[in-house]
């Protein structure tokens, strides 16, 4: 089994706030980690340095073995992490196969091309791949409605397609159910197991819907005030004693 | 010709310079950074105070506007520059509330690029409207020799020591902004009013959610940087020309002021202001010199200057010489 | 100026027709031969139906349009297009365009005078200084977006303007424009100003209208090209949501850069065209910032975000520079008008006046029982 994400001593510094505190983790293929912690313990920050939206202060950062730390967020892309959004991040005026095709020509052609003269549909490649994104979503009937009338929970749905569009190794989930009804946060959860079996895809899940998290968790990583307090299969971090503290008044474990 | 007093003259015109730019930047600075609305009518209150400053000092024959040719040739209060000079900002501060109410506040909420074109379109129907009633062509102002028979406003004074003499007009700029700089820093930084402010910079959600509500503060702050290019407006005017156009062409150095100094800090719109002065007078007063036998003539670099130096300072320090790391698109 | 073409107002919609690559390719081709076919029709008829006809009807001379004016409309037509793939599409503010269409019209009269006056090496020549004028510009202010790129590209504009009023004034000729330009018969034996054989003169009466015209219709059909190729896809994508564009792994930042660049280059056509049109370049409407304020209210006027919508725009800004202003008492307030007009579209009508044009097409269509789009 490879690892596929490592991060060593990574820390993040804001002035003088630490919000990444030599923070240690790795991930092996196929696993899906849950990253929890109370508000303020520096989940986002760990996401946006994994992306690379943020500079470390320190440390290093090995995606299937290499070092990313020098590369810019598009490039990380293109290496195999996928990121979907804490609100569903998509493009509102397009429609949902335009949507899913922005998506596929980031995977097909790279980064950047020369292709301003060529018609954007002389590229069977990213057709399929459009089209195969959009059924493994579910949303191939709505393909030709604009984006922004779907409803939150399909919305959804399009952003992890987009996010999966590229096939990544590793996808990043920040608060997936984040303002979701219980059936769409039920509908969700099954489509990420759903995907996770099919496409043995490694997830790193940041979520605050504690029923969630023990449910899908194979391992769930508990950050505090920036640095990992915990880093256990669910079983043993529902017993941890520190993490109860840091929780202490917060969620019902 | 000593050097210590060209350098002196170099020094007050520099700074008289910034001045203008510094009163010009503050309000823009603030309202950037608070409201986060971009004000390219900022130039037009700059214009609004040359004129309301004008007709409150003087009587001015109008030869081709439109108030012409309903019958009013000489427009004007007559009243003098002192009085020109403590009105014209209460009045700019009242357009700028009505401002903020009727363009500002609906825009909140929409594109950066929505709010730079209504208020450009605004700045061009303020401009025009100028032009419509007043005629395009340029007046000057008419600075008494003296304040209250007391103060000397306007002509040469000497530099002691030195043999040069400079416009004493500019030492009173340069004062009249420093006091005004340093009643809007104590604003902010002493009063509840400045918290509010200053918090809401931070997070408005919050300041709301706290029972205080954002309205009132934002429209106060948007007056004061209003009144602040009404001041710049008066106090920039006898010092070249009122003509129409005068808005849109403050409008760059002001925002290249903010943006050099740093988005949302005052003291990076003085020390922006400072610099953006300095650099346009120094490359005028150096004129040209000579190295190893050519001629380098910098005085027409002048107004090219303050442009390289604004993308020097952006190419170096993108957040702005006093501003904070977070660098929002 | 131009007729309504259902399929080719909006390239950012998917091609109708059925699923077929094939078909679709073939649908595709169609429509673009039909861009390129109704512009062509819309520059020939543009004169006829504005310059000559209204006289015939009794429209007093003063009100109408004259074929100069017709060519200066188009000029500022393919100026505004390329200003909008930026602004309407991309979603980037620039207010210094006034660069590249002043750089690529100085350029260009330069070479004219030291080099060779040969109307279509001076069209190159000057694009090809716009395109490099854009990149490096383009590479320096693109690195923060929003407001400090409307406020970097206004600060080049005005950096350009006052190095060419200046310090260069030896070369430019200065507040006084360049005069020395000599522009010299299209592809060697054309004189611009003679009648052209073949073609009625209600259509075309000189080869210059010609040479505009047919850069006209090249103009319309890259652009079209452009916004219907990935690059249409993604650049509104970037505009919709820049960071989402980011993390489907592509550069964002090149893109854009490439957007300022195409944009630039539409512009260093269109001085080009200027100079060889003008036999003159004068600084006020070649760098003056006022030229960049110029193509954004025209742009947001016809209508950000279409293909046709700049070129009304550029038409109906043309017209109410030009003819209104002549007009006794409203005359004199046409620039006012147009200031509140275009606030009016800015508050209210975001798809300007062609936006507005299709809805109610739209409607009618609807109404009379045809298919709803």
């Amino acid at each position: 089994m490879t690892t596929i994400l490592e991060t060593r001593d990574l820390v993040k510094k804001f002035g003088g706030l630490v919000a990444t505190d030599h923070v240690n983790l790795s991930i092996e293929e196929g696993e899906l980690v849950s990253l929890i912690g109370p508000n303020g313990a520096g989940k986002s920050t760990f996401i946006n340095l994994v992306t690379r939206m943020l500079e470390e202060t320190e440390g290093d950062i090995l995606f299937k073995g290499d070092s990313i730390t020098d590369l810019e967020p598009h490039e990380v892309v293109q290496k195999g992490i996928g990121k979907s959004f804490q609100t569903a991040s998509i493009f509102p005026e397009l429609t949902v196969e335009e949507n899913a095709n922005i998506a596929s020509f980031g995977a097909e052609h790279g980064s950047f091309r020369f292709n301003f003269l060529r018609h954007r549909n002389a590229y069977p490649e990213v057709e399929e791949r459009t089209l195969e994104t959009l059924r493994s979503v579910g949303l191939y009937e709505q393909r030709n409605e604009t984006a922004a009338d779907l409803p939150y929970g399909d919305k959804r749905r399009l952003e992890i397609g987009i996010a999966l569009a590229s096939e990544p190794d590793l996808l990043l989930m920040d608060e997936p159910t984040a303002g979701m009804s219980p059936d769409e946060t039920k509908a969700t959860v099954d489509l990420i197991e759903e995907l996770q079996d099919e496409l043995n895809l490694t997830i790193l899940l940041v979520e605050h819907d504690m029923e969630i998290v023990f449910s899908v968790s194979d391992r769930i990583a508990v950050l505090h005030r920036g640095g990992i307090i915990a880093d256990a299969p669910p079983d043993e971090v529902q017993g941890d004693p520190e993490v109860q503290e840091a929780y202490l008044g917060g969620v019902e474990l | 010709m000593s050097l210590v007093g060209d350098l002196i003259v170099l020094l007050v015109n520099g700074l008289q310079q910034g001045a203008i730019y510094v009163l010009l930047a503050i309000g823009l600075s603030i309202i950037l950074g608070s409201l986060k609305f971009v004000n390219f009518a900022h130039g037009a209150l700059y214009v609004i105070g040359a004129y309301v400053g004008l007709l409150i000092t003087q009587e001015i024959t109008v030869s081709n506007g439109q108030l012409a040719e309903y019958g009013l040739p000489t427009l004007g209060l007559g009243w003098g520059f002192l009085a020109a000079l403590v009105i014209t900002p209460f009045v700019v501060f009242l357009v700028g509330l009505v401002m903020e109410r009727v363009v500002a506040r609906p825009f909140y909420d929409r594109p950066d690029t929505d709010q730079i074109l209504v208020t450009f379109g605004l700045a061009i129907v303020i401009q025009e409207l100028i032009h419509a009633l007043f005629g395009g062509r340029s007046f000057s102002y008419e600075l008494p020799q003296e304040f209250l028979g007391i103060f000397p406003a306007a002509g040469p004074v000497d530099v002691p020591f030195t043999g040069t003499s400079m416009d004493i007009w500019r030492l009173w700029v340069i004062s009249i902004t420093a006091v005004l700089v340093l009643g809007v820093y104590a604003l902010i930084e002493f009063t509840d009013f400045g918290l509010t402010v200053k918090a809401a910079t931070r997070d408005a959600e919050m300041v709301e959610l706290l029972g205080i509500r954002v309205g009132r503060p934002y429209l106060v702050m948007f007056g004061i940087g209003a009144g602040l290019a009404g001041v710049a407006g008066v106090v920039g005017a006898p010092l070249s020309n009122i003509n129409p156009e005068i808005g849109m062409s403050i409008l760059v150095p002001a925002f290249l002021t903010v943006v050099i100094g740093g988005v949302g800090s005052i003291k990076g719109a003085v020390l922006g202001g400072v610099l953006l002065g300095l650099t346009q007078v120094s490359l005028i007063s150096i004129g040209s010199f000579g190295l190893g036998g050519i001629t380098i003539n910098l005085a027409p670099w002048s107004t090219v200057g303050i442009y390289v130096l604004a993308v020097i300072v952006l190419l170096t320090r993108p957040q702005g010489l006093m501003g904070s790391e977070e660098v929002g698109t | 100026m131009s007729d309504d073409v259902a399929s080719a107002t909006d390239p950012g919609e998917p091609v109708d027709g059925s699923n077929s690559l094939y078909d679709r390719w073939a649908s595709v081709r169609d429509s673009e031969l039909t861009v390129a076919i109704v512009t062509l029709v819309g520059v020939l008829l543009a004169p006829a139906v504005l310059v000559t006809v209204p006289p015939m009807i009794g429209v007093p001379s003063a009100y109408s349009w004259y074929q100069g004016l017709v060519a200066l409309a188009l000029i500022w037509g393919i100026f505004a297009i390329g200003y909008d793939i930026l602004l309407g599409y991309t979603g980037l503010l620039s207010f210094g365009h006034a660069m590249f269409w002043g750089v690529a019209a100085y350029g260009a009269g330069i070479f004219s005078a030291y080099v060779m006056g040969s109307p279509l090496v001076l069209i190159l020549f000057g694009t090809v200084l716009a395109v490099l004028v854009a990149w490096v510009i383009g590479w320096i202010s693109l690195r923060r977006g929003g407001i400090y790129f409307a406020i970097l590209t206004l600060a080049f504009g005005q950096m350009l303007y006052y190095i060419f009023l200046s310090p260069l004034g030896w070369l430019t000729g200065g507040e006084n424009g360049f005069n020395a330009v000599q522009i010299g018969p299209l592809l060697g034996t054309f004189d611009l100003s003679s009648p052209v054989p073949v073609v009625p003169d209600i259509f075309a009466s000189n080869w210059l209208y010609v040479l505009i015209g047919a850069c006209t219709v090249i103009a319309v059909v890259v652009g079209y090209r452009v916004l219907n190729s990935p690059y249409g896809a993604i650049l509104q994508a970037i505009r919709e949501n820049e960071q989402r564009t980011e993390f489907v792994g592509l550069h964002v930042w090149r893109y854009k850069l490439m957007g300022f660049i195409i944009s630039g280059a539409f512009g260093g056509l269109a001085g080009s065209l200027y100079v060889i049109s003008q036999s003159y370049v004068p600084i006020e409407n070649t760098l003056n910032w006022v030229v960049s304020g110029d193509v954004v209210v025209m742009t947001v006027l016809g209508g950000a975000g279409s293909l046709f919508g700049p070129l009304l725009g550029a038409g109906l800004y043309m017209y109410v520079r030009n003819i209104v202003v002549g007009i006794p008492v409203i005359g004199h307030y046409w620039h006012l008008i147009l200031g509140l007009v275009f606030i009016g579209v800015v508050v209210a009508l975001p798809e300007g006046i062609w936006g507005g044009i299709t809805w109610i097409r739209r409607r009618i269509g609807s109404v009379i029982g045809g298919d709803d789009e």
